[in-house]
């Protein structure tokens, strides 16, 4: 205790010094963000953009619950210095769906139990996303060699292949996705009076 | 419409009453799908398996539709706030020290020196903090954090609550502690002797000296049968502890509002003990406490325990009077673990000559790691839950818990029932190999049938393990691949028994309370609101009583919300562990429902001035069976029936009905409903590698009625891939001075998309009488026959049958060498393949098989059946329980001096006397 004041206080995590940093995250730009040098990616995103859809779970690049596309291509945030992305182009899930359009691959997963507890989810969409924009049409190899890097626990992956054939189908229909926020149900309906 | 309202007047120019927001978005309602009616209520659904209870209140809306989780939209846009995402202005974040040993006591802690650090806010050690909770009320063990000792490494021994993540780390690496380290144990066969300080001190319960945490006996049956076997199988199991591995690691935010109450923001899956461990170690009633069960980011077991870092969040935050928030690294998951016990098993089969199960005997040593979690149970489930779905003569049981130094093991997917259920499949693989019968044939012939009894007194109602079975053989095309495919490939067969909810509420007499409720809330809008305290963790549960409140009130699940969260605003619920939730909150949503659906009939009735029984539900309209026109829509009944009371609520609840036998320990095991499955999965095994590939799973599991197929089936694919996991590669890997060497997700290998084996979900509906519309779980029992299945298949491959899990290329290879070396072989590829040319027996077990077929149909659907009591089939009356027609009937639950002579492994657990014994000053 004594040689407390005297022993220069050394940090087990250095902090590095304070930068000035800015990218486009979902086409809105963040400038003036203060991080650290070397503040990783996934920390500037959760804490200081408010992007808390790109989930943590391993911190070593194992789960793929923190990928995102920067300048549209899959990476993980938790791998990621935030300072190589300065001046990017950062999608996380909060930017796959149009308005109140979903993304077709964001509405199959809901439709085909592509997300059960969905704490992968995020992950799964966007390297997903990235294969879709490449690939209309992915075969079952290609989805499985795109989404090797990410973990589901809850899915077994069956469902979510199901559901990015089924997003595929939605893109080349050229449906769409409906607005979500439309009235649903009419409590209040008249009858139709077919006999049963 | 006319009626007069005395006293007040209509204002001129208002309608009588207005409608509220009508979205117009579809202006009729369908008539009520008649395929999704059974029969028996004038529609066209097939009822092979007879009626039930809920029959009258399908109204076709939802029940057995693919319907997606009424949550999922928030988990596809990043919009499911799970425990890290709370966040709430002026927080702290909180971060735990951990012990570094595997055993020590604790001689002081200085914490003055992280104090001083700046930003530095609080730090709380155990010694204030004496108050023991856990999760049994039998084995509360755990503090917040070590108060004398640390138990296994990654124990708490001091939290710190700083203004950000890295001042927190580094207070933590200035608190001084001082350990005085004792010799831990890892090996849980030591676990079994007297040692000098035992890792916890249970006080007059103690046993001995020792380690031993539960142990139990059990001995059913006439045990002269068993003495000369026609066939048995005996083998000594190995299985690895394997983690949940969840995505989400724990989180947690505690919150202490301007009003002095706490509210707890946790991803759990059973908020209601979390909520009773706080008032305890807080010292604060449970009323001035909120638990809100944040997104559950996987579950599986693993979120069920209350946790010591729940309690130092809520400590930190009542101490600094701001949030707290803390958030676990991936290896704090691994230490804080509670995943499968790793275990010793020994597993005796014995079949007589006319290939009948005539015993098992099972022998259970499970290690616990330093705490009792849910292990007092995981020791009987290791036993009990494989007394079914087979006919068994007799039935003897040792198992025993142990703490070591390890991170606590507890429950996991298929609670205590995996390991023990792939020896008891391998063993009659093994017995049917040496039978030179069909595995499948001879499981069909030693079936116990629907509405019977098992050994030990469960209460089995519907069985679909018959069908399970049939419809894999088929699938699989069994025939034409078992012992049939050349060197390297195979196929194998397993099964699976999971109870569908615990009978014994833990905290309560069930005769006194309800297991679960469910509360119903419909305001004039017409919207439902659920509000029920199950903890839906991703498996759907929101979505099932969602869909059962919709089915009942003919309304579409989108008029439906679920209110789940907040212990505030929920009843009390047991949260989601032992495959209760459908089950037990489904039915009590079906009995809430009921009462809305009266008063809506009721009030159509009156309207409509037509007998309430000629009435039917549709799609948001209620109107006359025989004449659809004459009806009023849900809202107008909704009105009618709202009138001079606003709002419609009403309570249901669900409890089990009185079942078991009074031996002690009858109760663990028992369940209201039992599910089975039957898997087979093919393999490839390379015998030059070892390395073993599953190609493709048949997987049929008997859940009663799929309420929600795509969940159900989601399910089921899961469970394989988490099996898959456990049996090919997932491990927590222990060296040689017992330290985990796996903790994080690169070395914990679970299956990724190219390990995965296309599965083929078959879903069975052997309609319960007492589920919710005949349902049963699908959560747990679909994992257990996995196993089995790939270890029974890789032996078809290469004829090598492996006793230890996981079977990873180097363990399978060191067995070829082995086997290679026996038979003087020179390469691997020329194993034997192992060939099947059916004995005599094979054409008796079939001819039983279909008798039993007939059977089993005829008690399914006649509802005057007489009992059915294990035992039937060994010549004895089937309506009289065993006990009481055979005088040489054994029912024991302490062993004999002559077993403690020489007693198995686990057995040797009870050659200790408890310590309130030992005063009595008995000899030992």
């Amino acid at each position: 205790m004594s040689g407390m004041s005297n022993t220069p206080h050394v940090p087990m995590i250095p902090t590095g010094e304070k930068t000035s940093w800015n990218a486009i995250i979902n086409s809105r730009n963040f400038d003036n963000i203060n991080i650290d040098s070397n503040a990783i990616l996934l920390d500037v995103l959760r804490d200081s953009t408010g992007m808390l859809g790109v989930k943590r779970g391993c911190d070593l690049g194992t789960c793929g619950c923190c990928a995102v596309l920067i300048d549209g291509v899959p990476k993980l945030s938790c791998l990621t210095l935030a300072a190589e992305t300065k001046g990017k182009e950062i999608t996380t899930v909060e930017g796959l769906a149009d308005g109140a359009h979903l993304h077709p691959i964001q509405k199959t997963f809901s439709e085909c139990g592509g997300s059960q507890c969905g704490f992968c989810t995020p992950g799964f969409l966007v390297v997903i996303s990235a294969l879709l924009n490449e690939n209309n049409n992915p075969n079952d190899k290609e989805i499985k060699d795109a989404i090797e890097g990410n973990l589901c626990r809850c899915t077994g992956y069956q469902q979510i292949i199901e559901s990015v054939h089924a997003a595929a189908n939605i893109l080349n229909s050229n449906e769409g996705v409906e607005d979500n926020t439309i009235a649903k149900v009419d409590p209040h309906p008249g009858i139709d009076r077919v006999q049963e | 419409m006319s009626k007069e309202i005395k006293g007040y007047r209509q204002q001129p120019g208002k309608l009588p009453f207005a409608k509220p927001g009508s979205g117009g978005s579809e202006p009729f309602s369908k008539l009520r799908d008649l395929d999704m009616i059974p029969e028996s209520e004038g529609g066209k659904r097939p009822q092979p398996k007879g009626k039930n209870r809920h029959d009258h209140l399908l109204t076709g809306s939802s029940v057995g539709r693919r319907t997606p989780l009424v949550d999922s939209n928030w988990k596809v846009t990043g919009q499911a706030k799970y425990g890290d995402d709370i966040r709430i202005p002026n927080e702290l974040i909180g971060r735990i020290l951990r012990s570094p040993h595997h055993y020590a006591k604790i001689r002081s802690i200085d914490t003055s020196e992280a104090e001083a650090i700046p930003g530095v806010l609080a730090i709380e050690t155990g010694q204030q903090h004496t108050d023991l909770f856990g999760v049994l009320p039998v084995t509360k063990d755990e503090h917040a954090m070590a108060v004398d000792k640390v138990r296994h490494v990654g124990d708490l021994v001091a939290c710190v609550a700083a203004e950000d993540e890295a001042t927190a780390l580094e207070a933590l690496r200035k608190i001084k502690v001082d350990y005085e380290i004792l010799k831990p144990i890892h090996n849980m066969k030591k676990s079994l002797d007297d040692v000098d300080e035992p890792i916890h001190d249970r006080g007059k319960y103690h046993i001995g000296q020792s380690n031993v945490q539960k142990r139990v006996f059990q001995e059913f049956g006439n045990f002269d049968d068993m003495k000369n076997p026609h066939a048995s199988s005996k083998e000594k199991w190995k299985f690895a502890g394997v983690n949940h591995g969840f995505t989400e690691p724990h989180a947690v935010v505690a919150n202490w509002e301007p009003s002095g109450r706490l509210t707890l923001y946790t991803p759990q899956q059973v908020p209601h003990y979390v909520h009773r461990s706080l008032a305890d170690v807080l010292k604060i009633p449970m009323h001035q406490i909120n638990v809100h069960r944040t997104f559950v980011g996987g579950g599986f077991g693993g979120k069920s325990d209350p946790f010591p870092h729940e309690m130092c969040a809520a400590i930190l935050a009542r101490k600094t009077g701001r949030p707290v928030r803390i958030t676990f690294d991936r290896d704090e998951v691994f230490y804080t673990n509670r995943g499968r016990h790793p275990s010793h098993i020994e597993m005796n089969i014995h079949v007589d000559d006319n290939a009948r199960i005539c015993g098992i005997e099972t022998d259970a040593l499970i290690d616990g790691g330093a705490f009792a979690s849910f292990g007092h149970v995981t020791t009987y489930y290791n036993g009990v839950l494989h007394t079914a779905p087979y006919e068994i003569g007799s039935f003897h049981y040792t198992g025993a818990r142990v703490w070591t130094n390890k991170p606590a093991s507890g429950a996991m997917r298929g609670h205590g029932a995996v390991n023990s259920r792939c020896a008891v499949e391998l063993g009659i693989d093994d017995i049917c190999t040496q039978l030179e019968v069909d595995p499948i044939s001879f499981r069909l012939a030693n079936l116990l049938p629907p509405h019977s009894s098992t050994i030990t007194g469960f209460r089995i109602t519907s069985i679909g393990m018959r069908e399970c079975l049939e419809r894999v053989r088929e699938a699989c095309d069994w025939e034409q691949k078992f012992r049939k495919l050349p060197l390297g490939h195979g196929i194998g067969i397993g099964c699976g028994f999971f109870i569908s909810g615990s009978g014994l509420p833990i905290h309560w007499d069930p005769n006194k309370f309800p297991h679960a409720t469910v509360h119903l809330k419909i305001d004039m809008d017409g919207g439902v609101t659920i509000h029920t305290g199950a903890a839906d963790i991703g498996q759907g549960s929101d979505t099932v009583v969602a869909q059962s409140v919709s089915e009942v009130l003919g309304v579409p699940i989108e008029m439906i919300r679920v209110k789940s969260r907040d212990s505030d605003t929920s009843p009390v619920d047991l949260g989601s562990y032992s495959s209760r939730v459908t089950f037990m909150n489904a039915n009590a949503a079906i009995s809430a429902a009921i009462e809305i659906r009266e008063e809506l009939l009721k009030a159509t009735a009156e309207i409509c001035n037509v007998g309430k029984e000629t009435l039917v539900i549709g799609d948001r309209r209620i109107y006359q069976k025989k004449d659809p026109a004459v009806g009023v829509s849900y809202l107008e009944a909704l009105h009618k029936a709202q009138e001079d009371r606003g709002a419609l609520v009403s309570s249901g609840s669900y409890r089990t009905p009185p079942m078991g036998g009074v031996h002690k320990g009858a109760a663990a095991g028992l369940a209201p409903a039992y599910s089975f499955s039957a898997y087979a999965a093919e393999v490839k095994v390379d015998p030059e590698t070892g390395i073993t590939k599953v190609i493709k799973v048949w997987a049929a599991h008997d859940c009663g009625r799929a309420l929600n197929p795509l969940s159900v089936e989601g399910q089921i694919i899961g469970s394989c891939h988490m099996g898959l996991g456990q049996v090919l590669t997932e491990e927590m890997k222990y060296g040689r001075n017992g330290s985990l060497l796996n903790p994080n997700l690169l070395d914990y290998k679970i299956p990724t998309v190219h390990e995965m084996p296309e599965v083929v979900p078959i879903i069975v509906e052997s309609n319960d009488p007492e589920g919710p519309f005949g349902a049963k779980e699908a959560g747990e029992g679909p994992l257990l026959p996995i196993l089995p299945a790939v270890c029974n298949a890789v032996y078809d491959a290469i004829g090598i049958r492996t006793n230890e899990l996981p079977i990873t290329p180097d363990k399978l290879y060191k067995q070829i060498e082995r086997k290679m070396k026996v038979l003087d072989i020179k390469s691997p590829l020329d194993l034997p393949n192992p060939t099947l040319n059916h004995s005599e027996l094979q054409k008796a077990l079939d001819e039983r098989a279909n008798e039993h077929k007939i059977r089993d149909s005829e008690r399914k659907l006649n509802t005057e059946r007489e009992p059915y009591y294990n035992g039937t089939l060994f010549g004895k009356i089937s309506t009289i329980p065993p006990e009481e027609q055979d005088e040489n009937w054994t029912l024991s639950v302490t062993p004999s001096d002559e077993y403690l002579a020489n007693p198995r492994l686990a057995g040797s657990a009870w050659k200790h006397q408890e310590v309130r014994h030992m005063n009595k000053g008995d000899d030992a």
